[in-house]
C-alpha cells in the first residue's frame, strides 16, 4: 500500500461511508435503486483498482455482519473497484460520454455475475427484494436461471446509470489541490495537454472550487 | 484545586486502564480471535450434520450463547428479525417454487410439494445458522477488541485503522449527510415529488459530504502523524485484553474437535 501514497488511506474509510450513505440517501429519497457503490467507483477512480476493489470488499463485509447472505457478493464489489481504476488510468471518467458507456460494463458485471452467484449459492433465489421477482417470473413458467438473468439486467442498468453519473459529477468538483496529492489524480489534472508544458502553470490556471480557499 | 470526589474518580479512571478490559462476562472476556475459532467451527459443524435438526440445534446454541453471555437483547431481536425475513423468503421460495413428487397443494401455477418444503427448510435453517455464528460474533465482540487482538498477532495497523476509522466515518458521514440534506432543502432544493426530481436532488446531496470528508484528509495524515501512526517501532496500547487461559484453550480445541468430527460424519457416516 505504501506506494499509493499517504492519503489512500484515509480515501478508503470515506469510500466505504459513501457506499453507505449513497444506499441510505437513495432510501430516504425513495428512489427504486440502491446506489451503494459510488464510493467504491470513486476511490477506484481517485486511488487505482487495488484501494477501489479494497472499499468495495470492506462495505460488503460490513455490510454482511446485519444482513449475512449479501457476503458473496463480495466478489462484485472487488471487480467494481478494480475495473473502476482500470476505467480511470484511461481517462474514461473524464468525458461525460465515456462515463455513461461505462455504465454497460459495470451493469453487466452486477447482473452477469450477480446473477452467478445468486445461481450457485442460493439456488436462483436469495432473499433480497429481487427474489420475488424471479419467483413471479419462475411461477409464470419461465426457466429459473432466465429469469435471474431477466429481472437483473434491467435493474442493474437502471442502478449503475445513475451510479457512474454521480461519479462523474463528484469527480468533477473535487480541488485541484487534492488530485494532486492522489495516486491518479495525474489523469485528472492534464487535461489539455498541448496547453502549457510545465504543469504548474496549468493547475494554477485551472479553474478551481471554492472548497480549496475554505 | 480539584475535591477529593474527582479525584477518586480520576483514580477509577487510571486504574481501568490498569487491568486488562472486562465487560464482566467469561464469554464476552474470551479473547476476540478464540471467539471466531469457536463460531468458525459452528458453522462448520451447522454445515456438515444432517438435516433439518443438525442446524437447527446450531441455531439454538446461539440463543443459549447469547444469553449466557448477557447480549440477548441485542441479539435476539436481530437474529429473529433475520429469520422472519431472509430465512422464510429462502424457505417459502424453495417449498413454492423447487418441483418434488408428492404435491401437498396446488394454487394455480404453485405447486407446494413434500420435497419442496424438506429442502427449503434444511436451505434456510443451514444460511441461518451460517448467518447466526457472524450475528453472534458481532454482538458479543466489539470491534475494537478483534482490531486490537487482530493487530497483537501481527497484523499491519493500518489495517485496523482502515476498518475501525469505516466505522467512524459511517457514523461522521451520516450525520453530516442529514445537515446537509437539511441545508439543502431549505434552499428549495425538491426531495419529495416526481422521480426525476428527487433524482436530481441525490447529487447536492452526497457531493459535498464527499467533498467536505476528503478535504479533512489531510487533516487526519497530520494528526496520525503526530502521533508517530507511521513509526515502525511497535506500537503501545491503551487497553489490554484479558489473557488467554489454559481453559480457553481446552474449550477451543474441544468446539473445533466437534466440528472435525462432523466434517467426518457428514463424509463417512450420513452422507
Amino acid at each position: 500500500m505504501r506506494s499509493y501514497g499517504r492519503l489512500t488511506i484515509f480515501m478508503i474509510p470515506i469510500g466505504i461511508a459513501t457506499n453507505f450513505i449513497g444506499g441510505q440517501i437513495a432510501i430516504l429519497l425513495k428512489l427504486p435503486m440502491y446506489l451503494d457503490s459510488i464510493g467504491t467507483i470513486l476511490v477506484g477512480a481517485l486511488c487505482g483498482g487495488l484501494p477501489g476493489a479494497l472499499v468495495g470488499l470492506i462495505s460488503n463485509l460490513i455490510n454482511s455482519i446485519t444482513s449475512p447472505t449479501l457476503a458473496p457478493f463480495a466478489t462484485l464489489s472487488i471487480l467494481f473497484g478494480f475495473l473502476a481504476g482500470w476505467l480511470s488510468k484511461h481517462g474514461v471518467f473524464k468525458s461525460l460520454w465515456k462515463t455513461l458507456l461505462s455504465s454497460i460494463p459495470f451493469a453487466l458485471i452486477g447482473s452477469i455475475l450477480g446473477g452467478l452467484i445468486t445461481i450457485w449459492v442460493f439456488g436462483g433465489l436469495s432473499g433480497s427484494g429481487g427474489a420475488l421477482i424471479v419467483g413471479a417470473l419462475v411461477a409464470a413458467g419461465m426457466d429459473i436461471n432466465a429469469a435471474v438473468f431477466a429481472s437483473g439486467v434491467p435493474m442493474d442498468f437502471l442502478d449503475k446509470i445513475p451510479t457512474v453519473l454521480v461519479v462523474f459529477l463528484i469527480l468533477k468538483r473535487i480541488p485541484t489541490r487534492l488530485f494532486v496529492k492522489l495516486p491518479l489524480g495525474h489523469v485528472y489534472l492534464n487535461k489539455d495537454k498541448t496547453a502549457s508544458k510545465n504543469p504548474a502553470v496549468a493547475v494554477v490556471d485551472e479553474e478551481d472550487d471554492e472548497l480549496a480557499l475554505g | 484545586m480539584s475535591t477529593p470526589i474527582i479525584d477518586e474518580l480520576d483514580q477509577e479512571f487510571i486504574d481501568s486502564f490498569r487491568s486488562p478490559a472486562s465487560a464482566g462476562n467469561r464469554i464476552r472476556d474470551l479473547n476476540p480471535i478464540s471467539f471466531a475459532v469457536i463460531m468458525v467451527a459452528c458453522a462448520v459443524a451447522a454445515v456438515t450434520l444432517p438435516g433439518p435438526w443438525g442446524p437447527a440445534a446450531i441455531c439454538l446454541i446461539y440463543v443459549a450463547v447469547s444469553i449466557a453471555a448477557g447480549v440477548s437483547k441485542a441479539f435476539l431481536p436481530a437474529y429473529g428479525k433475520l429469520f422472519a425475513v431472509v430465512g422464510l423468503i429462502l424457505f417459502v421460495l424453495r417449498a413454492a417454487f423447487l418441483p418434488g413428487e408428492h404435491v401437498l397443494l396446488r394454487l394455480g401455477p404453485i405447486a407446494i410439494s413434500a420435497e419442496g418444503i424438506a429442502q427449503g427448510l434444511d436451505f434456510a435453517l443451514v444460511v441461518m445458522a451460517l448467518c447466526g455464528a457472524m450475528t453472534l460474533f458481532f454482538t458479543v465482540t466489539p470491534m475494537k477488541n478483534l482490531m486490537l487482538a487482530l493487530e497483537l498477532r501481527g497484523v499491519t495497523p493500518r489495517a485496523t485503522y482502515v476498518i475501525l476509522a469505516s466505522f467512524q466515518a459511517i457514523t461522521d458521514l451520516g450525520k453530516n449527510t442529514k445537515v446537509v440534506m437539511d441545508a439543502q432543502k431549505s434552499r428549495g432544493i425538491e426531495t419529495e415529488g416526481g422521480m426525476v426530481g428527487r433524482v436530481t436532488a441525490f447529487v447536492p446531496i452526497l457531493a459535498p459530504v464527499f467533498l467536505a470528508a476528503m478535504s479533512q484528509t489531510e487533516e487526519r495524515a497530520l494528526a496520525l502523524d503526530a502521533r508517530a501512526f507511521n513509526s515502525r517501532s511497535r506500537h503501545s496500547y491503551l487497553v489490554s485484553l484479558q489473557p488467554v487461559g489454559a481453559a480457553e484453550i481446552a474449550l477451543v480445541c474441544a468446539v473445533a474437535a466437534c466440528a472435525v468430527l462432523s466434517i467426518v460424519g457428514a463424509a463417512f457416516i450420513w452422507n
